[in-house]
């Protein structure tokens, strides 16, 4: 994880520990990533491998990733919330593979000036991570099944946005009229 | 599959991944392939792996790494990715 700086923007590249990593994620390290003398508040938001679903029992979790698609998007993603919300900094990680209940799955931290902006951005992304960085889960339950998760388009997400976004426009969802999505900065 | 079965003799290895590459029993499906567009692409696959058709309905196709509408055109021997509908987070 590349955390990705103000005044920096525009020299990120994808390195060898780019925002997908198929290792535990280690959220004192993203804190440290975005520290800045600048910073008023800073976010950390880390997903973690729910053991029970609407009382189905999941047993773990398995991600994939479009790998180069993948870390294209959350550096893109995170360019534009620095962007967005002013921040300092922010840095992202998606773990790939095997993810153990209460183990951590996405890792988010923002530092800004001041908290409003920190915690908008860090919802923000988490949004825009769940609905359109091409990675997938895999449920893996209790009786011993297992399937990967392909949600059928939400209404939200087929008519634009419903309110999560603001003044984006339509966020589209991975269908056929995404062309040119991976362009918006 | 009249399109895909040119003397031109082209192909296409498309990457499917999570339940599509479940679906299909692979994640790299090989498609004669002598040109023609993304919707195109989506007759052929759902031709040559009818069990995908349902879910593929519900996906992107990425071209050289950036998603395409169904009137882009894509060449023989391109990178194509084929998306389902994403989970992460």
């Amino acid at each position: 994880m590349q955390p990705t700086r103000r005044d920096e923007r525009d020299q990120i590249r994808p390195d060898a520990d780019g925002a997908l990593v198929r290792r535990p994620i280690d959220p004192q390290r993203l804190l440290a990533a975005v520290a800045s003398p600048e910073a008023g508040a800073n976010v950390l938001f880390v997903g973690t491998a729910r053991g029970f679903t609407n009382g189905v029992e999941t047993t773990g979790l398995e991600y994939e990733a479009h790998d180069s698609m993948a870390t294209e998007a959350l550096e893109r993603l995170c360019t534009a919330a620095v962007d967005r919300f002013s921040l300092l900094a922010c840095a992202v990680e998606h773990r790939l593979g095997r993810v153990a209940i209460g183990e951590a799955a996405v890792g988010i931290a923002a530092s800004a000036a001041h908290r409003r902006a920190a915690f908008e951005a860090a919802e923000w992304l988490m949004e825009r991570i769940k609905r359109e960085v091409p990675i997938w889960k895999c449920e893996e339950w209790a009786d011993g099944r297992r399937a990967w998760v392909h949600a059928e388009p939400a209404a939200a997400a087929r008519g634009g946005d419903a309110g999560h976004e603001r003044g984006d426009g339509p966020v589209d969802a991975g269908r056929r009229r995404s062309r040119g999505r991976g362009r918006r900065r | 599959m009249h399109h895909a079965s040119s003397s031109a003799g082209g192909q296409l290895r498309l990457a499917l991944f999570a339940g599509l590459a479940e679906l299909a029993g692979t994640r790299a499906l090989d498609i004669p392939w002598a040109g023609g567009s993304v919707g195109d692409l989506r007759q052929a696959i759902a031709a040559a792996r009818p069990a995908v058709a349902g879910l593929l309905e519900r996906s992107a196709i990425a071209v050289g790494g950036r998603y395409a509408d169904d009137d882009a055109i894509v060449q023989a021997g391109a990178d194509v990715a084929i998306l389902p509908p994403v989970s992460g987070g």
